[in-house]
């Protein structure tokens, strides 16, 4: 029972999700997104099982962090190149990102959250989907968003690391209980996540549709 | 200390909750303004399908011209003279040479005249290929037909015959407005003389078109947007984006001005 959490039971129905509706897409982006998914899920129920024998995880969430920024970037740099050529920010984007986690790690213990690159990812993200936003608008031809496939995914991602935002700025610095033992960056989290993984299913069942339409 | 952090707490919820209201108003400012790029798409389709429509008419009008040109030609000129051909074939008494003789040199001569018609006709049918030709060319045909029925007195100054540039979509239009005009001219001018002005100009086509009829109220024409083919006329140069100026006084003829960014 101590497996099950709002956050598991949310990628436990965007994996499931990813599986059912984007896992045969002739695209790897979407197979990449699937295997994240499932990478985000395992990470997490093992944080739970090392929390239960009172092992420290954070390490865990460390290794993580490599998985989801590579993602993730991956990710943006495939939307964005469907409307110019964005090597050369991503270049900059993924060394400044790797660059900080790595000297994080010379200057901390292992076992230190590494707030530092989570809060330069989500700067870098957080910009990279605006870009994304306005090279939308600016495209001359007409895309119907409410059925757009990558515009629902970039949407979750700005949702999720621009809302976390203050959560990464003040990391530590409170610890207020909230709805019984949850603590209020807890529940800041399981909110983003619920809003993330929503869009993301949301972006599969749009993929799905785009997919049986062209076929 | 439990009191400021619980103050960080708060300060913490509610940006988070300002941070998360931030996308959403982006998304709503997305989707109004894709809302419009999408209407503004629909009406340049809508543009370019009405173009397409109005590029088609004006090719079976000029086809619809040809023909009736043809069928005018076949009967008044090729008709008559085959009939006449006939006729003297016919009168000929073998017993008197001389006289056959001489008739059928006249045969002959009809025959042959019949020949330089239809060639001429045949010239007319390749309509579209005047186009590609340039609109020179195709203004000098034009002309030349009108010329042939020798009712007008012409003063002609083409200057487009050499032309390297070409535009086929305004190339259409311009002969069909031409031949517009000249439709007009015959049916309601009762012109003797006719003057028609084509050069290209700083990027411009222009197109005159003067003559002594009996002229018309521009301004009660316009009112009762009937007549004439003014309205059609006016149509296409606007689709063209061209200009047209009209200046008519009764009594006093009538001359056209038409002027079109070129190619």
């Amino acid at each position: 029972m101590r497996y099950v959490s709002p956050i598991v039971i949310s990628e436990i129905i965007c994996l499931t999700s990813a599986i059912l509706l984007v896992w045969k897409d002739r695209k790897v982006f979407w197979k990449v997104i699937t295997c994240y998914i499932a990478i985000a899920l395992g990470t997490e129920l093992y944080a739970i099982y090392l929390a239960s024998k009172h092992i420290h995880n954070l390490w865990l969430f460390n290794i993580f962090l490599i998985f989801e920024s590579s993602t993730i970037l991956y990710g943006l740099y495939c939307c964005l190149k469907e409307y110019t050529s964005p090597k050369s920010i991503f270049f900059i984007g993924s060394g400044v990102v790797y660059l900080t986690y790595f000297i994080f790690f010379f200057t901390h213990s292992f076992t230190d959250a590494n707030t530092l690159t989570i809060s330069v990812m989500s700067v870098f993200f957080t910009l990279y989907c605006l870009y994304y936003y306005y090279l939308l608008l600016k495209d001359e031809n007409f895309i119907n968003i409410k059925t757009h496939p990558e515009f629902w995914w970039v949407t979750g991602v700005l949702f999720y690391y621009f809302g976390s935002t203050m959560s990464n700025i003040f990391d530590g610095l409170f610890t207020i209980k909230i709805i019984g033992v949850a603590t209020l960056r807890y529940c800041i989290y399981v909110l983003l996540n619920l809003i993330l993984y929503s869009l993301w299913v949301y972006s599969f069942i749009c993929r799905m549709k785009q997919r049986k339409l062209h076929s | 200390m439990q009191n400021e952090t619980t103050k960080i707490a708060l300060l913490v919820a509610v940006s988070t909750l300002v941070f998360l209201m931030m996308p959403v108003f982006l998304i709503l400012y997305i989707r109004s303004y894709n809302r419009h790029k999408k209407n503004h798409f629909l009406e340049k389709q809508h543009m370019q399908q009405k173009f397409e429509s109005e590029m088609l008419q004006t090719r079976i009008e000029v086809q619809d011209q040809t023909m009736q040109s043809i069928a005018t030609e076949l009967h008044d000129n090729v008709g008559q003279l085959l009939s006449l051909t006939t006729l003297t074939l016919n009168s000929i008494n073998l017993n008197d040479g001389e006289k056959a003789k001489n008739k059928i040199d006249n045969s002959l001569t009809l025959v042959s005249n019949s020949i330089k018609e239809l060639r001429e006709l045949a010239k007319l049918l390749h309509g579209e290929q005047l186009v590609e030709n340039g609109i020179g060319h195709a203004i000098d045909q034009e002309i030349n037909w009108l010329n042939k029925a020798g009712t007008y007195q012409l003063k002609v100054n083409n200057q487009l015959v050499d032309l390297q540039i070409t535009s086929p979509d305004k190339d259409l239009i311009i002969l069909r407005l031409l031949q517009e005009i000249i439709n007009n001219i015959i049916k309601h001018a009762q012109a003797k003389y006719i003057q028609i002005d084509s050069y290209l100009d700083n990027g411009a086509l222009h197109l005159k078109v003067s003559e002594d009829g009996i002229g018309f109220d521009p301004d009660m024409i316009k009112a009762k947007k009937s007549g004439m083919g003014l309205n059609s006329i006016y149509k296409r140069i606007e689709m063209i984006n061209g200009k047209l100026a009209l200046n008519s006084v009764p009594g006093e003829g009538t001359s056209i001005s038409i002027e079109i960014p070129y190619p």
